[in-house]
């Protein structure tokens, strides 16, 4: 690898403003990328990676300036390249995938179109057809399912997943020397993500594209690059190859970074244990069908089945994980559990009270009791309305307090939730997210709610936000005796936040069982599978190689005969065709729908030691 | 294909409900609201029994839905009826008719006093629209892509400029500017299709303003979406992504602010501006039919207006959810 670089980036400077104003972001960053190599680039979030990984393809527009630096591709500084020969690399030599490849695309044209229409920009002397082929046979390269067909398909019908393949086809299609991918796994789920990262780094094998790829999750990095570079508020703090920064990181706060990423399975601290108390929400089969319009026939409608039959207890001060894929049923679910939608059929007991049958008052004042998180802190409050005023409204809308003991309750609450009271009059408008999350938790808590849904509710905050919210979410459970229901794709949080863990697929709870069992002796293939997928940084109990299958679930218009996991499933055998398999009972209150017993499964590849509060200091060795 | 054939099954029996019911209510407001046509066809010296017979002979006398059932027979067999006032060639004959009156058959069919002004109104509304377009599309596209600049400050001030002139007042400025004062347009009635010039600019200003504004908001909204500028990332250039994709998906707030705003906006300044010009027009027609309360005339052109509206509308969300696979309707 002694090759001159591809691309080499020299004392990069970029500012906030202009003259006095300016705020630097990203300060004096140098570094180079090898032909035919995968550079990683990480740091948290705010460091200025995606400002990087623009200025890449001088992709940087005002208020941002860049004030000083070169970025030297191929003997050429883009950055003083006039903007006809930019144009002239952009897309061709040069391609970029972002972070959010559902809104990257013109929403009302099919997916394929237009990236056909982008390598006939690109190769004007193509005809319709060739292009065509050539577009239909990079999809198929990326394992996108019936690519002939899905080529005429609109953005809206492509999952999260397959869009990020879509843009990957879209970068590769003209073969480009150079490719920057800016945190495209972030918005996937796991299993979805470790798809990517394996075609990626196929991909750059067969093609030799080099890729400059930047994500804020350590995990990930080091599954795909060969050179990491560590960024810092701006500035790179260690740059150093993959085996090495793993082994020995240098500087302080690579280290830091380091030990901050979540341990699934070694030295994951004290795990919350399920409890005795009475049962607080018991859910009895619950089930919910929606009709939506066949656009293909005449007066039909398709029935998606969003949940099928989910049945759980969850008891007083516990905490129960609900994971699994997009698209699972999780969020239905919970809209269901927060009688914002009746079921079709099946029960909702809160404290032994069948919800379908209030009304009224009753009603309300189980709501009272009942509280819904959702993910998104910056839709979810009116950026117009203060602080207080909106964490004050369930209790007007309650009539539970007014005037002074109103304003009292509200400033105790926000105490409790960690905003400064000073903030009661304030508006908003410039809240951190993790700020805002707290607001919700606040108008949440108001009511003193007896248990409250977290649906992604930490998904949208870093992991240091993360970690202090769990640490909130503990301390109110403590004091409160609150029950939460943990909604989440994300398996480090529910590993250190729920006692006991329920996996759903295709709107089925496939196992269910305590979090030691979960995470260590898991007894369906699908709970393996999204172990498996996880990036971490540490030793992995159950591997890829031996789970991780292409492709999405099933949509859940056409579900199959049989177990609905079967057409992913590696360890598929005859009864599996045809028969479902019952969510059985196993040891210790778990319980895991599969034909196959433990012993017809891999064996986990390490041997976990029991977990206990001792080895919390312990550090990992990698 | 399915799609399509159920959208217009179901969107087009929805929309004859809606002609009924329009139908139903002018039928009845005529009726009930002050203003005796028996009155205007007699003329003033009509003695009592002589309007109370010819009231009985139109069927005036009897209660409103066996009369609206009636029409409704009427219009199943194509007959709109005849005018109560207009004659065979067009002009009033209101107030000069004996108490005996012209047998009905001798006023002119409704349906044909609307063919004959139809042409005149769907040429100066196209005129009127087209003009508007030609000022509007350009400007509109032009400060939606520059949000900041001269553009967008001509569409602003010149749509706020439009927008504060009463079409009466430009039409009567027009006139006397470009007609009484320096003679090169004519004005009044219409000859040929030099007449229509100065009523279509005054239909144009009316129009103008808000299509600059929905045409500049729905381009710049989409300018600001992220495939916009990750486009130009990919490889596009700036025009293609401005032409292909941006007024593609602009297209569809601008057929909803067309189907629900504009056509009506359209319909009204028609009838204020053939009134002013004297321009022998759909609306020109009506106004003299509602000061003649000519009940026939006027129910027929709410009837023949609120069809145009309904399948106008159909029209868009058709284009619309053809444009945007994402819309259901």
């Amino acid at each position: 690898m002694a090759a001159e670089p591809l691309l080499k980036v020299e004392n990069l400077s970029i500012c906030l403003g202009s003259a006095g104003a300016a705020r630097p972001l990203i300060s004096n960053v140098t570094f180079a990328v090898k032909p035919k190599s995968v550079l990683g680039i990480i740091g948290e979030s705010g460091a200025g990676k995606t400002l990087l990984s623009r200025a890449l393809v001088n992709w940087v527009r005002p208020p941002l300036v860049i004030t000083a630096g070169r970025v030297i591709y191929r003997d050429r500084d883009l950055l003083a390249l006039p903007e006809t020969d930019m144009a002239r690399l952009r897309g061709r030599e040069i391609a970029y995938i972002g972070a959010n490849p559902t809104t990257a695309l013109d929403p009302t044209v099919p997916v394929g179109h237009q990236i056909e229409e982008k390598l006939r920009t690109i190769e004007p002397g193509l005809s319709r057809q060739a292009a065509r082929k050539r577009v239909v046979d990079l999809l198929d390269a990326v394992r996108i399912p019936s690519a002939r067909s899905r080529f005429d398909e609109y953005p809206f019908q492509f999952s999260g997943g397959m869009m990020q393949r879509a843009m990957i086809v879209d970068a590769l299609i003209s073969n480009p020397k150079l490719l920057v991918a800016d945190n495209i796994t972030q918005p996937l789920d796991v299993t979805v993500a470790a798809q990517i990262l394996r075609l990626l780094r196929d991909l750059q094998r067969d093609f030799g594209t080099s890729i400059v790829f930047v994500s804020s999750s350590f995990g990930t990095i080091v599954d795909i690059a060969d050179e990491v570079v560590v960024l810092d508020k701006g500035s790179i703090v260690e740059a150093q190859d993959t085996g090495r920064i793993q082994r020995n990181p240098v500087h302080p706060y690579t280290k830091d970074l380091l030990a901050k990423v979540p341990r699934l399975w070694h030295g994951v601290g004290s795990i919350p244990e399920a409890n005795a108390e009475p049962v607080v929400l018991s859910v009895r089969d619950v089930a919910k069908t929606y009709a939506v319009k066949d656009r293909t026939s005449l007066f039909r409608k398709n029935r998606v089945q969003a949940v099928r039959g989910v049945s759980f207890e969850v008891r007083r001060g516990e905490s129960l994980g609900l994971i699994g894929e997009s698209g699972c049923g999780k969020s239905t679910l919970s809209r269901l559990l927060s009688s914002l939608e009746p079921p079709d059929h099946g029960a909702i007991e809160v404290n032994g009270v069948d919800v379908a049958t209030l009304r009224g008052a009753a009603l309300l004042s189980m709501r009272r009791r009942f509280q819904l998180l959702l993910q998104d802190p910056y839709t979810s409050i009116p950026s117009h309305v203060s602080i207080g005023a909106t964490i004050a409204e369930p209790l007007r809308i309650h009539r539970l307090a007014s005037g002074r003991g109103l304003r009292e309750q509200v400033c105790g609450v926000m105490q409790d939730v960690g905003l400064s009271p000073d903030l009661y009059d304030a508006l908003p408008v410039g809240l951190s997210a993790g700020q805002r999350q707290r607001v919700n938790i606040a108008r949440a808590m108001v009511l003193e709610p007896s248990v409250l849904i977290l649906d992604e509710t930490l998904s949208a905050l870093d992991q240091v936000e993360q970690a202090r919210l769990l640490d909130l979410f503990d301390n109110l459970q403590r004091k409160h005796g609150i029950t939460y229901l943990y909604i989440s794709h994300d398996l480090a949080m529910v590993r250190r936040a729920c006692a006991r863990i329920a996996v759903m697929y295709l709107g089925k709870i496939v196992e269910i069982g305590d979090n030691e069992t979960i995470f260590g002796e898991p007894a369906h293939p699908y709970t393996r599978t999204l172990l498996s997928s996880v990036s971490t940084v540490e030793e992995k109990p159950f591997l890829p190689k031996d789970y991780l299958l292409e492709g999405e679930p099933p949509d859940p218009i056409h579900i199959p005969e049989g177990c609905s996991f079967r057409s992913r499933c590696p360890f598929v055998i005859e009864t599996c065709r045809n028969v479902e398999p019952p969510l059985s009972p196993r040891a210790g209150g778990s319980a895991a729908a599969c034909h196959l017993g433990l012993d017809r499964l891999p064996a986990p590849s390490i041997v976990l030691k029991a977990h206990n509060g001792s080895d919390l200091k312990r550090m990992d060795s990698l | 294909m399915a799609f399509a054939l159920e959208f217009f099954l179901r969107r087009i029996s929805q929309g004859v409900l809606i002609v009924l019911a329009v139908a139903f209510v002018i039928f009845t407001l005529l009726r009930i609201a002050p203003g005796d046509p028996i009155r205007i066809i007699l003329g003033p010296m009509a003695t009592p029994s002589a309007m109370e017979e010819t009231a009985e002979r139109l069927g005036l006398r009897d209660p409103i839905p066996v009369q609206f059932l009636r029409y409704l027979g009427d219009i199943a067999r194509g007959d709109f009826g005849n005018s109560f006032i207009r004659g065979k060639q067009g002009g009033t004959t209101g107030g000069s008719q004996d108490a005996a009156g012209a047998p009905p058959v001798e006023r002119a069919a409704v349906i044909e006093l609307i063919a004959r002004a139809l042409p005149y109104t769907l040429l100066l509304a196209a005129c009127g629209f087209l003009l508007a377009c030609l000022v509007s599309i350009p400007l509109g596209i032009l400060a939606g892509v520059r949000n900041s600049g001269w553009p967008q400050k001509v569409a602003l001030y010149l749509s706020s400029f439009f927008v504060s002139l009463p079409n009466v007042w430009v039409g009567i400025v027009l006139i006397y500017l470009l007609s009484a004062r320096t003679g090169w347009l004519p004005a009044i009635g219409y000859q040929h299709i030099g007449y229509v010039v100065i009523p279509a600019i005054v239909v144009a200003v009316e129009l103008a303003p808000v299509m600059i504004r929905s045409i500049s908001v729905a381009v710049a909204t989409n300018v600001q979406d992220p495939f916009y500028e990750i486009g130009q990332v990919r490889g596009l250039s700036a025009r293609i992504m401005l032409f292909r994709h941006v007024l593609r998906n602009a297209a569809v707030p601008l057929l909803n602010s067309f189907g629900a705003q504009m056509i009506g906006m359209l319909l009204g300044g028609l009838f204020v501006v053939e009134y002013i010009f004297s321009f022998p027009g759909i609306g020109l027609l009506t106004i003299n039919a509602v000061f003649q309360r000519d009940f026939p005339v006027i129910q027929t052109v709410a009837i023949f207006a609120s069809t145009v509206l309904v399948f106008i509308n159909i029209a868009v969300d058709f284009a619309s959810t053809t444009i945007d696979r994402r819309l259901k309707f």
